[in-house]
């Protein structure tokens, strides 16, 4: 009787609370209620939130270098699309092959389905059919809709298998190598190769962006600058929290994890503007920090390297093996 | 077994209640100890935690309906946040997205699924008095709720950047840990503890009740396929959330005793989180659908008026499906930095579960054939579940490519799929089962009216919020984002306009139980015709109060 | 007696399951240390192995018949967000024979005004070649303190194993890349 009473003094506590967040709930279906007629009232109000961002800016927008102009639909998000965006990378071609396989397979099936239904329905409605069967067993049917399922599986295992095998590829040893690391909340762009300096990369206001003709939320004020058709070695890692640097026109994503490294390979086709935004929720402004790769031919992009003080070719043993303890700086000369 | 019975009827006899003897009103609500009071208190639960987690994504929907951030930075609804302190707002978007998640998750799908319908009709259809355990039964309810409040709670303590918990329902570590500072996310651990304690506590009870309570005559293979959904739901249950209780007391020690299980700066590992979480998180959807597996087949049976179609295939495939969701759980992690054979498992692993959910589709759609369908309110839901969860499926298949999931992965294709499996797979079942049992539960026949209206508006509503949203993850618009590109505004516009569609057709929902309550016909003990041949049909409408005082004999041709 | 029967059933029934529970909540907690093992032993994630003098010596022995075959290594360094050092590999790449052992250095500077204890965490990329990778002597075994603006030059002596170029995996690994990322001791508090 005594626990009795005590679950009974219990849930009379939160029948009490129960009111408090019975009103609260009346409020938000309110709130819900008028929340279109705000969406509008409020079109103005959006208040810019990288506008806060603190971080250094890199001295980038010196000399030669001018940032590209992105093409209108290239590397970026179209207005009302149905399907994936334009590919620029070999895996990527791969990739909405069997993209567009499944795409078939998927509507086939569904509606399939849908047409077994509606058959179903006008064929043995109560009217159509007033006297139901009572068939509960076929085991040939049983085996077949196991086995042709089965089958259609396999005929999709097979590519599906063999496209994560090709993106699995190893970089060869002279790929360009992009350290990327994932701060709260912008993104580094370490080039260990040409010197080691990193490039710090914030969303830019949407003001910014629009007089720059490009897209608001995806615009950055320095851009991750790569050279295009060479193999790329793309390494990740976060400084703070989880991240993820995805590239939908590239066909990449790879998480950012502290405490380890990530690698994949790059391929970009040609030169141009590709927009990525960060995949893994990252605290509060995890939709304010995109990624803008800049991809340039080689020599445009070694003059950027030079131009962020780095080096290229062989200049580039100099400056990490500054204070090296030495033994091999020499062997690695065959780096290139 | 005859013996059992005499040993039922002892049973109850010491307790002296005749049949419709009641306790009063504080007694039976609130320390109550029978299945279908129980049952019922799971479902108003659930339907409030529903309005709650609805309207958070009405929030949601409201500020995406249009680029920029416009309702976020309004202090409306948080107080001290405001356009001057944006990062607060934006950790608000955080705060209600997990919550929208935890809330239909644990307080809305798994109360009405297993604490609702479960509780009320696997006594009953398996012909036992009550559950094993009926004071158990009391606790797990009241935890469940306790959990409620407590996440709740947690939306208005600090949370790090802003008030609440802002880590997603995955709560992910370091974001949840070293990411988030203030007491928030120790309520949103603590009140998953809660539900989660409710949830293996209840998944103990049915177990026990399903394996030793039974009627005589009623062997496993006799069962209805919806007690077999529960049975294997509750196994889910029990072997799956005690890794998630591990893996956020893991949490809850790293934020605040010093342990370093997932912090890299002592050794840990933040991705064994994730395969914690997500072993038990896979899981976890299929305790979500399984149920509502178990609805559908009961319904689509009593509208065609004819017996499951491969009853034994359709109750091992959901065991097949149990069993297979528990080593499938990587797919969630597919672009972690996982290596190539892990990923190619994990893809060939995934897909495998298609085959048995086909079994699934197929059966239904063969117990209809050569039926006499009538088109009742439970069925016409019933059919729309089979649609819309075949074209959540197909998209899961698509997503079990871990080459194709580099591209769709933690975008609003992944949105799209588990809604269509959720928002429409479990929530169609969970209507389709509120209006094939709410004569039953309540005596009262609702309006068959209202009930197609509410179909066929909300059909269309969640339709509109959520086949765009595969387009917008198509041309890469990532999840969580509470702003994107005016690339994206179209679609996006076309959604939240879905949720004002879905919004009015609850309208009529309850329009219709308080249509029923007020102006219902009395239901008789069997409203649904010859077809509906499980034991809640045998009593009266609403049953009474304890029920099988002489148990029920279930003959040999009896059919499920 | 029935009765008695049915309640002493359900319970015994109700037991074993919360035992079962109880059993999941252990497995929960025994995966923490199962993990570590599974990665040690299997190089999962990109895990590298801890060799012996012995063992360095049996690989460079089993590197002869091979004829020298080499492999480029590049060296990484990252320092997690609340750390202040300067840590940095001293050579970015080097090409190494499989199965003989090299060493890399790393150079590390405390640049704040207070001793700080560091750790490191490591992993290998591409991850098939962690089970291949063998470090006889790490800095990262052990915590590293250094003094205000103390600077210190670390080693690491390693070898790949022969047996990687058995591995149909390894095929076309052309660099392994070996990181380190220095976190602040969480014993050390902040």
């Amino acid at each position: 009787m005594n626990e009795l009473e005590s679950v009974g003094l219990m849930t009379l506590g939160l029948s009490l609370k129960r009111a408090h967040i019975l009103l609260a709930t009346l409020a938000i279906a309110l709130l819900i209620a008028i929340a279109p007629r705000v969406v509008f009232a409020q079109e103005a109000a959006a208040a810019d939130p990288a506008a806060e961002a603190t971080v250094a800016d890199d001295a980038v927008t010196t000399a030669g270098y001018t940032p590209m102009a992105p093409t209108e639909g290239k590397g970026m998000p179209i207005a009302g699309a149905t399907d994936v965006q334009e590919q620029f990378s070999p895996i990527g071609h791969t990739a909405v092959k069997l993209h567009n396989a499944l795409w078939w397979i998927m509507i086939i099936i569904s509606a399939f389905v849908l047409l077994l239904l509606v058959y179903v329905m006008i064929r043995f409605n109560k009217r159509a059919n007033p006297v139901p069967s009572k068939t509960a067993h076929n085991t040939l049917i049983e085996v077949v809709w196991t086995l042709v399922p089965v089958l259609i599986l396999v005929a999709i295992a097979i590519p599906s298998i063999s496209l994560l095998a090709k993106q699995y590829e190893s970089p060869p040893e002279d790929a360009v190598t992009i350290k990327v690391t994932g701060y709260q909340w912008y993104w580094g762009y370490t080039y260990p190769d040409n010197g080691g300096f990193e490039v710090i990369s914030n969303m830019l206001p949407e003001a910014d962006a629009l007089a720059n003709g490009e897209p608001p939320q995806l615009a950055v004020d320095n851009r991750m600058v790569v050279p295009a058709g060479t193999p790329l070695r793309i390494q990740t890692v976060a400084a703070d929290v989880i991240h993820s640097f995805a590239v939908p026109s590239l066909w990449f994503k790879l998480d950012a994890v502290p405490g380890r490294l990530n690698e994949k390979q790059m391929f970009i086709e040609e030169p141009g503007v590709y927009y990525g935004q960060c995949s893994e929720l990252c605290g509060a402004r995890h939709g304010f920090m995109p990624i803008a790769i800049e991809a340039l031919p080689r020599e445009q992009w070694e003059a950027w390297v030079l131009e962020q003080g780095g080096n290229v070719g062989a200049a580039e043993e100099a400056a990490p093996a500054a204070d090296a303890a030495g033994e091999d700086a020499a062997a690695d000369a065959d780096e290139a | 077994m005859a013996t059992t019975a005499e040993g039922f009827d002892t049973h109850t006899d010491d307790h002296a209640h005749d049949a419709d003897h009641k306790p009063g009103f504080f007694a039976r609500w609130f320390m109550s100890t029978n299945h279908k009071d129980i049952g019922t208190l799971y479902l108003i639960f659930s339907i409030i935690a529903g309005i709650v987690g609805g309207g958070i994504s009405g929030i949601m929907r409201a500020e995406l309906a249009q680029p920029g951030i416009q309702i976020l930075n309004q202090a409306i609804f948080m107080v001290g946040v405001g356009p001057e302190n944006l990062d607060a707002a934006l950790h608000h978007w955080n705060v209600l997205i997990t919550a929208h998640g935890l809330i239909m998750v644990f307080f809305m799908v798994m109360p009405a699924m297993i604490g609702g319908f479960g509780n009320w009709f696997v006594p009953i259809m398996i012909g036992a008095p009550d559950m094993a355990f009926p004071r158990m039964n009391n606790i797990s309810f009241w935890l469940t709720v306790a959990g409620f409040f407590s996440l709740l709670f947690s939306m208005f303590v600090p949370g790090g950047t802003g008030m609440g918990a802002g880590t997603g329902w995955t709560v992910y570590a370091p974001l949840s840990t070293t990411g988030s500072t203030g007491p928030a996310v120790d309520f949103a651990i603590f009140s998953l503890h809660l539900a989660g304690a409710g949830s293996i506590l209840g998944a103990t009870n049915f177990i026990t009740t399903i394996f030793n309570m039974r009627a005589p005559g009623m062997t496993l293979h006799k069962m209805p396929l919806f007690v077999w959904s529960v049975l294997v739901t509750a196994f889910l249950l029990l072997l799956a959330l005690p890794v998630l209780a591990a893996a956020i007391t893991m949490l809850l020690t790293d934020r605040n005793f010093g342990t370093t299980f997932f912090d890299p700066a002592g050794g840990g590992d933040p991705i064994l989180y994730q395969h914690l979480f997500w072993f038990f998180g896979h899981p976890e959807v299929y305790i979500m659908i399984l149920p509502g597996f178990g609805m559908i087949s009961q319904i689509i049976s009593t509208f065609s008026r004819k017996p499951v179609f491969g009853y034994l295939g359709m109750a091992y495939a959901m065991v097949a499906i149990g069993v297979v969701g528990f080593i499938v759980w990587a797919h969630h992690m597919y672009t972690v930095g996982l290596d190539v054979n892990t990923k190619m498992y994990f893809t060939a692993a995934t897909m495998v579960i298609a085959v048995p959910t086909g079994v699934k589709i197929f059966s239904w759609i063969a117990t209809m054939w050569g039926g006499s369908i009538e088109f009742k309110s439970p069925m016409v839901w019933a059919i729309g579940m089979i649609f819309l969860f075949t074209v959540g499926g197909v998209t899961g298949v698509y997503l079990a490519n871990g080459g194709i999931d580099d591209y769709v992965h933690d975008t609003y294709f992944v949105v799209a799929h588990f809604h269509y499996v959720l928002s429409m797979g479990a929530v169609f079942s969970m209507f389709a089962g509120f209006y094939y049992w709410f004569p039953k539960m309540s005596g009262r026949m609702h309006s068959e009216l209202l009930s197609h209206l509410h179909f066929w508006v909300f059909f269309i509503g969640v339709n509109v919020i959520f086949f765009p949203m595969h387009f917008l993850g198509l041309d890469g618009m990532p999840r969580r984002y509470p702003d994107f590109t005016p690339a994206y505004a179209q679609w996006n516009e076309v959604a939240s306009i879905g949720y004002m569609i879905m919004a009015a057709s609850m309208v009529l929902f309850f329009a219709n139980i308080i249509y029923a309550f007020v102006a219902g016909k009395k239901a008789p003990a069997n409203p649904w015709g010859e077809g509906a041949t499980t034991l809640e049909w045998t009593l009266s409408s609403p049953p009474p109060f304890h029920q099988f005082e002489t148990l029920p004999v279930i003959k040999d041709e009896a059919h499920h | 007696m029935n009765s008695v029967t049915l309640d002493q059933k359900n319970l015994r029934t109700g037991i074993l399951a919360i035992l079962g529970a109880l059993a999941m909540l252990g497995l929960g907690y025994a995966a923490v240390p199962l993990y570590n093992l599974f990665c040690r032993v299997t190089g999962f994630a990109g895990t590298t192995q801890r060799a012996t003098e012995g063992e360095a010596d049996a690989a460079a022995k089993a590197a002869q018949s091979i004829g020298g075959k080499t492999i480029s290594i590049r060296f990484d360094a990252t320092t997690s967000g609340d750390m202040p050092w300067t840590f940095r590999p001293d050579q970015t790449t080097d090409t190494v024979q499989i199965g003989v052992r090299d060493m890399a250095t790393y150079f590390a500077r405390n640049n704040s005004n207070e001793p700080i204890t560091g750790t490191a965490t490591f992993n290998v990329e591409p991850e098939q070649a962690g089970a291949y990778f063998n470090k006889i002597q790490c800095f990262c075994f052990t915590e590293q303190t250094l003094q205000p603006g103390q600077e210190v030059h670390m080693p690491v002596l390693y070898y790949v194993d022969p047996a990687a170029l058995d591995d149909e995996n390894m095929k076309g690994v052309e660099q392994i890349t070996l990181s380190y990322t220095f976190h602040r001791a969480k014993d050390e508090g902040s």
